[in-house]
């Protein structure tokens, strides 16, 4: 009940103040760290499937709840709204609200909280593509030019290339989820959930994240490998200069000897 | 001398009768196949290209409806799709199109939570084992290879309605017949199984998708002429095909009050089926194969359409689908056509009847067939009524083809090679396939692969005669 969860509402109480008395506001983990706060507001449909006005007037008052979602989240991504056979659900980063009859709602919420979990993991996996990119811009120069002073700059280039692969093998387990066959026969929460994927493209999105990814990837593997090389070059020239080193010493040797030989006769 | 025989050197003499997609495919393909120049000639009867893709204008406001074919079916993914591909190819944007409703006694039904709650449990537990059965019938590869000689027609023996009688559910039956209905030109208990069960599958995205085309689907019948070197004949019938010296063929042509005789090498015979008993073969052998042909492929199947201006835009439909599918007339689709322009200031309703309520109501005057599909209209939509400003019927009696129940499909190049002994005679039509633009598609593409195939052989033969008779090739 929104009485109950006056702590997360805040000062949105106020804003909900004309929903029903058996509206209730959950508070609902993800998966990622963050959290979605998810109306839940019951309304009665006419039988041909229509929203009363009544309903339509519930559906206004939330839908303005979701778009004035809070920083940080709010404003990542445009108020999707979903008018689904007799019911009607508004999600933005952050913040959701589900109208419909109440033997709908269960289905519909459910099919929220799956999709929020879905858009915000590849939001966060997004981000972290995103600082990758950024630091390669800085880094790009090691892909040519591996030096004594880039020697410093090793393990944090090894580091972001672990995160690039840890960022590949996210986006890969994400795949089957983010590509799963259309429901059929579909249901209420089936059609909820193909709908806002394609709303929020989240299927592009996962194409392109994979492409940024596999970019940071291959290039920090290649700078990985230019940095092996030098280390290695470097452990190669150490050695051609023990040899010369063993050599300068073995023909003044040689030269002692032979000049200590000619004395003696 | 005749494409088949050993040498010539004039290109070959090509005649495409019939200017609607399947000739125009034709065209298409065999020019971007022939490896030797052709000479191509296109005739069409009236005096425009495109045949049943047809999209018309209102006179009250310039806003465009289909009267022909409405949707474009995205074969995608399952596989290569090469009618999307042309259409990209071409540059037209398209629209994806979607609609789960079916309203059955005035009732949306859109998913199985309807199912339930309308029909109870058990009318859901039966369309579920009818779904499994459907698939089981069909894979997606199968439907995507249907009517090529390498995918066997698994489910197309036998009658449809057999399987429907596995619902036992009234209810739950009469929605799925609506469901199947609405894009049926025949009835669906006289379909033969495997098409009644494509036009099941066809509302299961992993099977296809349904697109069409921004702005009107006629766009890519003009764009493909624009890329045509063919000749195009327009106003031009082909009243008799007849065997001429050498294995060339005779057209008897009429082009107003003139007519004409002429010569070809090949000639395709892109024609509806009903098209085919307005043409006289000449000949006994021609004309019985002709005869055999038609008598094998004639199975008549009906559409009529009703599109409505209205004066305002349409309110979008729950679920912001494109049409919805009506109880009304044994099962009827619904086009919010407005959807495909969303800008407009007008709205526009296209109902799409078929099979035998097409055929029933052909015969009332537009007024009562407006006043019917109005009365039809769902609650959603039910103030549309008030804002009609223009209407249009198309009757398209007998137009389409049907796969009745038993049927069963013959290998590609016999369906498109009606007579053995006439070999430059070529037919290609959607009804040697599933009766749809891919499938006329299809049938174009499989008729120009073997004549550009024959005529490279033709001529290859033709150049190595010299080296291997030399002197018999001097005289
Ligand atoms: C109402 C309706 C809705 C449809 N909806 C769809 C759909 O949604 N999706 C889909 O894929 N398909 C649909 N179809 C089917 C689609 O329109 C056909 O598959 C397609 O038009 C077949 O092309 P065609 O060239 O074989 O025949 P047609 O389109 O009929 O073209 C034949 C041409 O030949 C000309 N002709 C006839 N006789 C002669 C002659 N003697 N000499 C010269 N020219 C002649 C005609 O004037 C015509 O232009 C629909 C059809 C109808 C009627």
């Amino acid at each position: 009940m929104i009485g109950r969860d006056i702590d997360e509402a805040g000062d949105d109480v106020v804003a909900l103040a004309g929903l029903p008395a058996d509206t209730s506001l959950r508070h609902i983990p993800l998966a990622c760290g963050e959290h979605l706060l998810l109306l839940v507001v019951r309304c009665e449909n006419e039988s041909d499937g229509q929203l009363t006005t009544e309903a339509g007037l519930l559906t206004k008052t939330a839908s303005d709840w979701v778009a004035a979602a809070p920083q940080p989240c709010g404003g990542l991504l445009p108020v999707v709204t979903v008018p689904l056979y007799g019911c009607h659900v508004a999600v933005t980063p952050g913040r959701a609200a589900v109208l419909g009859p109440p033997a709908r709602l269960d289905g519909l919420a459910a099919a929220v909280i799956e999709f929020a979990n879905r858009e915000a993991e590849l939001r966060q996996l997004e981000r972290r593509c995103t600082d990758l990119l950024e630091s390669l811009n800085d880094d790009a120069h090691h892909a040519f030019q591996f030096d004594t002073q880039s020697l410093g700059h090793r393990d944090m280039l090894a580091a972001r290339f672990r995160e690039a692969v840890a960022v590949r093998v996210q986006l890969a387990l994400a795949a089957p989820t983010v590509h799963a066959a259309a429901v059929h026969p579909p249901t209420l929460a089936s059609q909820l959930g193909e709908r806002l994927r394609d709303r929020t493209r989240l299927v592009e999105r996962h194409e392109f994240a994979i492409e940024r990814a596999e970019l940071a990837e291959r290039f920090y593997e290649a700078s990985g490998q230019r940095a092996a090389d030098f280390g290695i070059a470097r452990r190669q020239m150490g050695l051609e200069w023990a040899i010369v080193v063993l050599l300068v010493i073995q023909t003044v040797l040689l030269i002692i000897d032979i000049l200590a030989g000619r004395a003696a006769t | 001398m005749s494409l088949w025989s050993s040498d010539s050197n004039r290109p070959p003499r090509v005649a495409i009768v019939g200017g609607g997609p399947g000739g125009l495919f034709t065209a298409w393909h065999l020019e971007r196949l022939a490896a030797t120049p052709l000479s191509l000639t296109i005739f069409e009867a009236t005096s425009r290209l495109g045949g049943k893709v047809c999209t018309a204008s209102f006179t009250a406001a310039d806003v465009r409806y289909e009267a022909g074919a409405a949707e474009l079916y995205d074969y995608s993914p399952v596989g290569h799709d090469p009618l999307k591909d042309l259409v990209r190819q071409v540059g037209l944007p398209m629209v994806s199109l979607g609609g789960s409703v079916v309203f059955v006694a005035g009732r949306p039904i859109a998913n199985l939570d309807d199912i339930v709650e309308a029909y109870g449990e058990e009318a859901r537990r039966e369309l579920t084992s009818f779904d499994i059965r459907a698939r089981s019938g069909i894979t997606p590869a199968e439907f995507y290879g249907s009517g090529s000689d390498h995918v066997a027609d698994a489910a197309a023996g036998g009658r449809f309605a057999a399987m429907l009688d596995g619902i036992s559910c009234r209810k739950a039956r009469r929605y799925v017949d609506v469901m199947i209905h609405s894009d049926l030109a025949t009835e669906v208990g006289e379909t033969n199984c495997g098409y009644g069960l494509q036009n099941y599958l066809m509302n299961d995205p992993a099977y296809m998708r349904l697109y069409c085309i921004a702005g009107g689907n006629e766009q890519l019948m003009h764009a493909i002429t624009a890329r045509l070197a063919a000749q195009v004949r327009l106003g031009t019938v082909v009243t008799e095909v007849a065997g001429g010296p050498e294995e060339t063929l005779r057209l008897c042509l009429r082009a107003g009050d003139n007519l004409q005789v002429e010569e070809f090498d090949v000639v395709i015979l892109a024609l509806p089926i009903d098209a085919f008993k307005r043409v006289r073969f000449a000949g006994t052998t021609l004309a019985d194969a002709m005869r055999r042909h038609v008598e094998h492929h004639d199975h008549p199947a009906h559409y009529l359409r009703v599109s409505v201006l209205l004066d305002r835009p349409v309110p979008s439909l729950p679920g912001d689908d494109a049409y919805l599918m009506l109880d009304a007339f044994g099962g009827t689709c619904l086009y919010v056509e407005s959807a495909r322009d969303p800008c407009g200031s007008h709205g526009v309703l296209g109902w799409l009847l078929g099979g035998a309520a097409a055929v029933e109501m052909a015969v009332l005057s537009d007024e009562a067939l407006v006043a019917a599909v109005l009365g039809s209209l769902p609650a959603p939509l039910a103030a549309c009524r008030d804002h009609v400003v223009e209407s249009r019927v198309h009757r398209w009696t007998g137009a389409v083809s049907a796969l009745p129940g038993g049927w069963v499909r013959r290998p590609a190049d016999l369906r498109h090679r009606p007579s053995p002994v006439h070999r430059g005679l070529f037919v290609v039509g959607d009804y040697l396939y599933d009766s749809t633009l891919n499938g006329v598609f299809d049938s174009a593409e499989h008729v120009a692969d073997w004549v550009t195939a024959e005529s490279l052989g033709a001529r290859l033969s033709a150049r190595a005669t010299p080296f291997i008779k030399p002197t018999e090739a001097s005289h």
